[in-house]
């Protein structure tokens, strides 16, 4: 029982909730960093998952890159990366690039899957309905195809999220900011309060992150539920 | 790029390939056997699944940097706190995927099955388990390759573990980036091999869900 | 040496997998640690590879396994049996106020150990010593005039610092800097004790302060300036190795002690310096290191 009180010491103790390196700070830090990875990676996977998705081609490519992005493992990316970008920027190149970009390539497969599965898995009676009607092309999309696989591509980013949240830990290995340093910095100075007041809080902001994310598709769906058009069996094959 | 270096070093660079297969191999396989139980429980005890699947997903959150730490206190720096966590890691992918499977299988089949006379256990090992078999393979590709990743992770453990993780360690340490590349790189490559395996091998089991299933 | 090396991974891999320890024998296993960086490690290994050499089977997974708050606590529960520690600093771990004599920091050390209990002795010292060195580079010194630690508190905050991480919890560094020189910046990045990214943070300008170990290589290459420590808060710092008594009982503690003792006796500053260098900078194995510095003093052949 001794880590557990160790742990609740930890958590307690205003001296780790105030000052340079202290809980704020690696919160803000953590949740900062995880946020730029989510956006950046959504940037890159959204719009290529709609297209693939809506057009049905580029689907080889997109799996072969879904697949290479999985496999990597995060550490060998952040040190693939970390002596590149030490070299251009000392300072950023340093500390935020390498696990930036790790997440990044974490975080697109997710993504990109489920976005291009639930583009595809839209009803195609209602795809050509709409067609007929006379729309064009990218109001398809964004008027019918969207909508409905609206919960589906939201659960892809929810399952980016909240790896992002967890594996951002890895960074602090290395020298990066976060609620990873309690972990690394608690292995070295043999502080059980440390590692486990940090393993308490990635895990918070992760179930956080997954709850937040939950809300944000129950409220789509419950917007999106005059069009059910989604094939639930394509939905059921992604991993969320 | 020192490429003398790692000509220097290939005979580890191999030794700690082995070493990697090999951590992964004991985790993935104890995972799969761990979970294989747990999921025909899971099946068996409706109630049972929700808790497992829950327990599970808590446990992805953690950080594997943080399972490792736990477990030094307990089981000292022996094999079992490199494998432990790591097999944990494995059950969440492993038992979503096998209970997915076997609650793929049709309703219609298992009256069949019944009705021919199976036990219970004859009908899970000649129908159920073939049935769910892609679905099952598919949860053993993801976890073999997550797993690789994860055993980079164990270096931090100390020089005797990490796989092809620990030149990634030890290169950070001496800011020398041959050494970094010279772990990372590889276990990439690994990673992606197997990941490549598996899809030929799980596409052999299952010829007939080729091209349909999750990928 | 590439056979005898793959031999000794391939070994060591064979006891990964089969999760059991060796024994029997005429000789105990001896279980041997080390902090992580390279010059501990290297000190280590030429335990090790001397020990081996008078027939002692070697056990090296402790070597490298962490900093002194992960080591020490493995020596006093048997995980290690033997470890070379700066002895003011492990004194300092247990509560002692080093001085400047290793001498004195030897005995107040072993004074320290019994008092906690600890059936641990000390062998003889090394003449050569590695203190905790606080680093800047030159244009930093010229810049703002300093060459001493009772200096740079005035612009402290004008500078980016990196510690090691057990900096904060290491009555040596983060307290010391405090008390004795009313050092407790701001921006501080906390990096592994004595290694390649705590130099290459210095080197680009990451930071401007690193602290770094009086031996590493990296600062004679760079021509950086070790900022005097006026108030003499950094222990002279001589290697001993730490022996568990359980050990010792085991074996002929003379002829032991001996081997050690011989090659602590040959290990000066220089020679640190060097050893430190050829694994840093020059990027040789450990193993290697080890090896060729034991056969050009004549301990093995």
């Amino acid at each position: 029982m001794s880590v557990v009180t160790a742990t609740v010491a930890w958590l307690t103790d205003p001296a780790q909730w105030s000052g340079a390196g202290a809980i704020p700070q690696r919160l803000l830090e953590h949740i900062g960093l995880s946020a730029v990875s989510l956006l950046i990676a959504v940037a890159i996977a959204l719009p290529a998952g709609l297209a693939i998705g809506h057009t049905r081609r580029g689907k080889v490519v997109a799996a072969s890159l879904t697949n290479i992005g999985r496999a990597i493992p995060s550490l060998a990316v952040i040190g693939i990366v970390l002596p590149i970008t030490a070299a251009i920027d000392p300072q950023l190149g340093f500390k935020v690039y390498p696990t930036l970009v790790a997440m990044v390539i974490l975080a697109i497969p997710p993504i990109l899957v489920n976005t291009e599965a639930g583009i595809a898995g839209v009803d195609r009676d209602l795809v050509e309905s709409a067609r007929a009607m006379g729309m064009r092309e990218t109001q398809v999309l964004i008027s019918v195809e969207i909508p409905v696989a609206l919960s589906v591509i939201l659960a892809g980013v929810r399952s980016a999220a909240t790896q992002i949240v967890a594996t951002m830990t890895l960074g602090a290995i290395f020298g990066s900011g976060g609620l990873g340093r309690f972990l690394v910095e608690g292995i070295a100075q043999n502080d059980d309060g440390k590692i486990f007041g940090g393993v308490v809080l990635v895990a918070g902001l992760a179930l956080l992150t997954e709850a937040a994310f939950v809300t944000i598709e129950r409220a789509a769906a419950w917007r999106g539920r005059e069009h059910p058009g989604t094939n639930r069996r394509a939905a059921a094959s992604v991993p969320t | 790029m020192d490429t003398s270096w790692i000509l220097a070093h290939l005979d580890e660079l191999g030794l700690r390939t082995i070493q990697h297969l090999g951590l992964a191999f004991l985790a993935v396989g104890s995972g799969f056997v761990l979970s294989m139980g747990l999921s025909v429980l899971a099946v068996r005890v409706r109630p049972a699944l929700a808790p497992i699947i829950a327990l599970s997903g808590i446990l992805y959150t953690i950080p594997s940097l943080a399972l490792f730490a736990a477990l030094v206190p307990v089981t000292g720096l022996s094999i079992l706190t490199a494998e432990v966590p790591l097999v944990l890691y494995t059950l969440l992918i492993f038992v979503r995927n096998i209970v997915a499977g076997l609650d793929g299988v049709p309703g219609d089949v298992l009256e069949a099955a019944d009705a021919m006379g199976y036990s219970r256990r004859t009908r899970l090992l000649s129908v159920e388990l073939p049935l769910a078999l892609p679905l099952i393979v598919a949860g053993l590709r993801l976890a073999s390759v997550s797993t690789i990743g994860l055993v980079t992770i164990s270096g931090i453990l100390g020089d005797r573990f990490g796989g092809l993780g620990f030149f990634i360690f030890e290169g950070y340490r001496h800011a020398f980036p041959t050494e970094i590349l010279a772990g990372a790189v590889p276990s990439a490559v690994l990673a992606l091999s197997v990941d490549r395996l598996l899809v030929g091998a799980g596409a052999r089991l299952t010829p007939w869900s080729v091209g349909s299933v999750a990928r | 040496m590439r056979f005898s090396r793959m031999l000794a991974l391939g070994a060591s891999m064979l006891v990964l997998l089969s999760a059991c320890s060796t024994g029997g024998g005429s000789k105990p296993t001896i279980k041997i640690g080390s902090v992580g960086f390279d010059e501990a490690r290297v000190v280590a290994e030429i335990y090790a590879q001397a020990l081996e050499a008078n027939g002692y089977a070697v056990d090296r997974a402790g070597i490298g396994l962490g900093n002194r708050k992960v080591l020490l606590p493995a020596l006093e529960s048997g995980q290690i049996d033997l470890q070379p520690e700066y002895v003011g600093s492990g004194l300092a771990y247990y509560g002692g106020a080093p001085e400047g004599h290793a001498d004195t920091n030897k005995e107040l050390f072993a004074d320290a150990l019994k008092a906690k209990g600890l059936a641990i002795s000390i062998l003889d010292y090394t003449p050569g010593e590695d203190t905790n060195a606080f680093v800047v580079r030159k244009e930093t010194a010229d810049q703002f005039g300093i060459s001493k630690l009772s200096e740079i508190g005035a612009v402290q905050d004008q500078l980016k610092w990196a510690f090691a991480t057990d900096c904060p919890t290491n009555p040596l560094c983060a307290a010391a800097l405090k008390a004795a020189y009313d050092i407790a910046p701001k921006d501080v990045t906390l990096l592994d004790a004595c290694s390649g990214p705590m130099a290459e943070a210095l080197l680009q300008k990451t930071v401007d302060v690193a602290e770094l170990c009086s031996t590493q290589p990296e600062i004679i290459t760079n021509a950086w300036v070790i900022l005097d420590d006026d108030r003499a808060t950094q222990p002279a710092d001589s290697i001993v190795p730490l022996v568990r008594d359980d050990l010792l009982a085991k074996v002929d503690k003379a002829a032991f002690s001996k081997i050690l003792n011989d090659i602590s006796e040959k290990i000066d500053t220089p020679t640190l310096g060097q050893l430190y260098y050829d694994v840093a900078v020059g990027k040789k194995d450990i193993k290697d290191v080890a090896s060729a510095w034991l056969k050009a003093n004549g301990f093995v052949k």
